[in-house]
């Protein structure tokens, strides 16, 4: 038995707890029976402890290094600061901040979708442009249908995700990604036709800028990135000015136009700055009027955007979506109707070289050249279009989320981050719709085709699914709904069907390429999830640690040196078996490395590899193939890895350990572990002298 | 006069963004550091060093958010969790023990029968601290 002195020097030389638990030590007042407990917290300030669990804090967050702390300060400058789960609630939007995120793509479609339709329209020469303003009727008919149908999705489906947990719910997985990756396409060209086209709209006012296109139009999805890191609050209220301000001067725009004609003094209608003659090249067909009805249906793009961030907005979250929705809806088709009517009436020819749109050029009809409302309009258009990607960077991140959790798409995109927002999926977003914007010059007319065939698809997913769900539940009414769905799926289909006939070649076929490649793309990552889950899910709670057993330890070692001896030693702490091996490059130092060896007391088995052709890491990874084939047990590596002070000191170094560590990372049954040496003063370290050296440590 | 540890008591109420704002501006001046201390107060029928969940987790939310606006401050800050029977006398004697040059105490405003309340641990430290003390009360609310 051990005697009291014995086992209090046993307990002063245990290591402490590895635990963060605070520690009670009692104290003695000043006065006789004071007494007081001063609770040791050893993570004071980096955690708190709440429920029996710790709590980082936002202390913990804070880098050591003065490099990490700039950053920081960058990041909080231009992000602002971090917030808590706890802030969530807060963060989300009423109805007027939710139109100003939502609605731009659905409403900003009114600065180009009377000019998409007069484009095909003007085929048939200048007479056939007063057959815009039915088409334009038809469309709102339409968009009204798919309101409608929204705001049961809405209802039905509040959690979000829109056409894609419709279409899964309803009709299957394959249907629900194909929805999914017609709405993803649908978010990424949102964003790149948006900024294409107010792009345009300077261009329109500055013609000089024409050329500067695609470069002014990535600086703006930068711009909007650094919005949406932010937060969605945040990029509604920054982005509330230019909504309200183009709503408000279009709206302006109509009501004047509309008196003026009203009381007969009808504009005359200005020339397109590219005066190319307008000349029928065909007659007015069927087939005529289904393109420019497709062409204009790109005023309906958009309105899908609300019903797959339902759980963004402020309680009633279901009421304020739908709300926000019908809003949204009832601006878009006054002041689409309103354009179509104005360009229809003072006969406004579209321009062929698309430098100056029709907007512009009912604004200069109307108002006049160079006078203060048309350059207020072309300024509010211009900054309203820029910021119409909001939509796509709102949307797109959620549903990107949403797929995440369901395991379609990398977990990454899952991740809230400072701001509470899914930042992984906006710059994702960014940089496949700049790439898209550069690819494509920064045409409108270009990306257009590719835009709307994948919001009609989706759009026909929806109503397909909804369709699919009346049929199935037979809930009240759902005669009446199937009736709605049936009609807006037709339609749907019918569109999707002739841009992808009629515009086939001018860019519709890459979404018909691109949509089967997500789509195998979205399966792709699930199985891999699926196949992770089944691998390392644990059934049974009630196993045991399985027994283990010492592994064969392989300490690969350049030199007889401090790191080297630290690996050594590690490796012996692990498993009894342990060989080291060196890899000479000549025999002299192969011979200098085995003297070495022998005198010193470490007794260690060694091999030495000589290595004539001077390769150090192949001759290693063979060695330690052989080894193991004929030694079964697992094996473990120990890697002996100097640290410079400085991160620029690493150059100096050649970092074996590294590149066999990289090398080593796929090699099944392997354990690798660092034993990394942190590079000290050398003040303190005995028998090293200030004179230099010419061996390398590393 | 020379301070080198301004201590500044913390019980949870509205007035301690306050307390911690003087604090640190005084300490800022003097180039002192800050002590922030949240005194549970364990009843008699409880032993001195028990485990009090609910209350150890306030202390620490407590002292959490009165040291991210002391660093905001820009003022080097410490912060310590004590049990004791009486919240008075544990004040006292970590301000004795750490050698704190002031105390600045924080009074929420309250009346009682008419008239301004200052309760006994604001007075008890009053008496028995070694230290100067500064109370701050907080403004009459409307």
């Amino acid at each position: 038995m051990k005697d009291p002195g014995e086992a209090k020097a046993d307990r002063e030389s245990e290591p402490p707890p590895l635990t963060l638990e605070e520690e009670r030590r009692a104290a003695s007042g000043r006065l006789p029976g004071n007494r007081y407990v001063r609770i040791i917290r050893p993570a004071a300030g980096d955690f708190r402890r709440s429920r029996g669990h710790y709590v980082a804090t936002e202390r913990s967050l804070v880098p050591e290094s003065r490099f990490g702390r700039t950053y920081q300060r960058l990041r909080r400058f231009f992000l602002g600061k971090r917030l808590g789960m706890e802030e969530e609630a807060e963060r989300r939007v009423s109805k007027l901040t939710g139109l100003a995120v939502l609605a731009p793509s659905n409403v900003s479609s009114s600065a180009y979708a009377t000019e998409e339709m007069l484009r095909v329209v003007a085929l048939a020469g200048v007479a056939a442009l007063t057959l815009a303003m039915p088409i334009a009727f038809a469309i709102v008919a339409v968009l009204a249908i798919i309101v409608v149908s929204e705001m049961r999705v809405i209802s039905l489906y509040p959690g979000g995700g829109g056409s894609y947990i419709v279409a899964r719910d309803n009709v299957g997985i394959f249907p629900g990604l194909v929805a999914a990756a017609a709405l993803l396409v649908d978010y990424v060209l949102t964003v790149a036709v948006s900024t294409a086209a107010g792009v345009i709209a300077i261009s329109s006012v500055v013609p000089e800028l024409g050329d500067a296109r695609v470069g002014l139009g990535i600086a703006m999805i930068v711009l909007l990135v650094l919005g949406h890191l932010r937060g969605i609050r945040e990029a509604g209220l920054v982005f509330a000015v230019p909504t309200y301000s183009y709503i408000a001067a279009v709206g302006l725009l109509i009501a004047y136009g509309t008196y003026r004609i009203a009381t007969g003094d009808v504009p005359a209608p200005v020339l397109p700055r590219d005066e190319a003659e307008v000349t029928g090249v065909t007659t007015v067909t069927a087939l005529l009027l289904l393109r420019a009805f497709a062409a204009g249906a790109v005023a309906i793009t958009g309105t899908e955007a609300v019903a797959n961030v339902v759980q963004g907005f402020k309680a009633p979250e279901k009421r304020n979506a739908m709300l926000t929705l019908l809003l949204m809806a009832g601006t878009l088709a006054t002041l689409f109707v309103g354009l179509t009517f104005l360009a229809t009436r003072i006969g406004i020819v579209p321009d062929a070289g698309e430098i100056e749109s029709v907007n512009s050029m009912i604004a200069r009809s109307v108002f006049g050249d160079a006078s203060l409302p048309y350059f207020a309009i072309q300024l509010t258009t211009a900054i309203f279009l820029l910021v119409a990607a909001n939509t796509g960077f709102s949307g797109f991140p959620r549903l990107a989320a949403v797929l995440a959790n369901d395991r379609f798409m990398p977990r990454q995109f899952a991740y809230q981050g400072d701001r509470l927002s899914n930042s992984f999926g906006i710059v994702a977003l960014a940089l496949v719709a700049g790439s898209i914007l550069a690819m494509f010059g920064g045409s409108v007319n270009a990306l257009v085709p590719l835009y709307t065939i994948a919001v009609f698809l989706s759009f026909f997913l929806s109503q397909a699914g909804l369709l699919r769900r009346w049929l199935r539940l037979r809930e009240a009414r759902w005669w009446l709904w199937a009736a709605v769905n049936t009609v807006g799926a037709g339609i749907m289909a019918g569109l999707v069907v002739t841009i992808a006939i009629t515009r086939l070649f001018e860019g519709a076929w890459l979404v018909l390429v691109l949509l089967p490649l997500i789509v195998l793309m979205l399966y792709g990552i699930n199985r891999h999830y699926v196949a992770v889950h089944d691998a390392l899910t644990l059934t049974d709670l009630d196993r045991p640690l399985p027994e283990p057993t010492p592994p064969a330890v392989i300490v690969p070692i350049a030199r007889l040196d401090r790191s080297a001896l630290q690996a050594i030693a590690f490796a012996r702490s692990i498993s009894p078996h342990v060989r080291a091996v060196h890899v000479a490059t000549t025999p002299q130092s192969a011979e200098e490395f085995k003297r070495r060896w022998a005198r010193w007391a470490g007794r260690v088995p060694l091999d030495i590899i000589e290595s004539p052709y001077r390769s150090l890491v192949e001759p290693l990874l063979r060695y330690i193939d052989r080894v193991n084939e004929r030694d079964p047990r697992p094996l473990t590596i120990v890697l002996a890895e100097f640290v410079p002070r400085h991160w620029w000191e690493f150059v100096l170094h050649s970092q074996t350990a590294f590149r066999l560590k990289a090398s080593l990372l796929f090699r099944p049954d392997t354990v690798v572990i660092n034993v990394p040496y942190h590079f000290r003063d050398t003040a303190d370290v005995a028998g090293d002298a200030a004179t230099p050296r010419t061996e390398d440590p590393g | 006069m020379q301070v080198k540890l301004v201590l500044a008591p913390l019980a949870g109420t509205a007035v301690d963004p306050d307390v911690v704002r003087v604090a640190t501006t005084l300490a800022k001046a003097w180039k002192a550091q800050v002590l922030l201390i949240h005194v549970i107060e364990v009843r008699w029928n409880m032993p001195l060093d028990a485990v009090l969940e609910a209350d150890t987790e306030r202390g620490e939310v407590i002292l959490d958010e009165a040291t991210r606006l002391a660093e905001q401050a820009g003022v080097q800050v410490e912060s310590e969790l004590v049990q004791a029977r009486e919240a008075s006398a544990a004040i006292i004697d970590t301000a004795r023990d750490r050698g704190a040059d002031l105390i600045v105490l924080g009074m929420p405003y309250r009346r009682r029968l008419g008239r301004t309340y200052v309760g006994k641990t604001i007075q008890s430290v009053y008496v028995g601290a070694h230290c100067a003390v500064l109370a701050y009360r907080q403004e009459e609310t409307r």
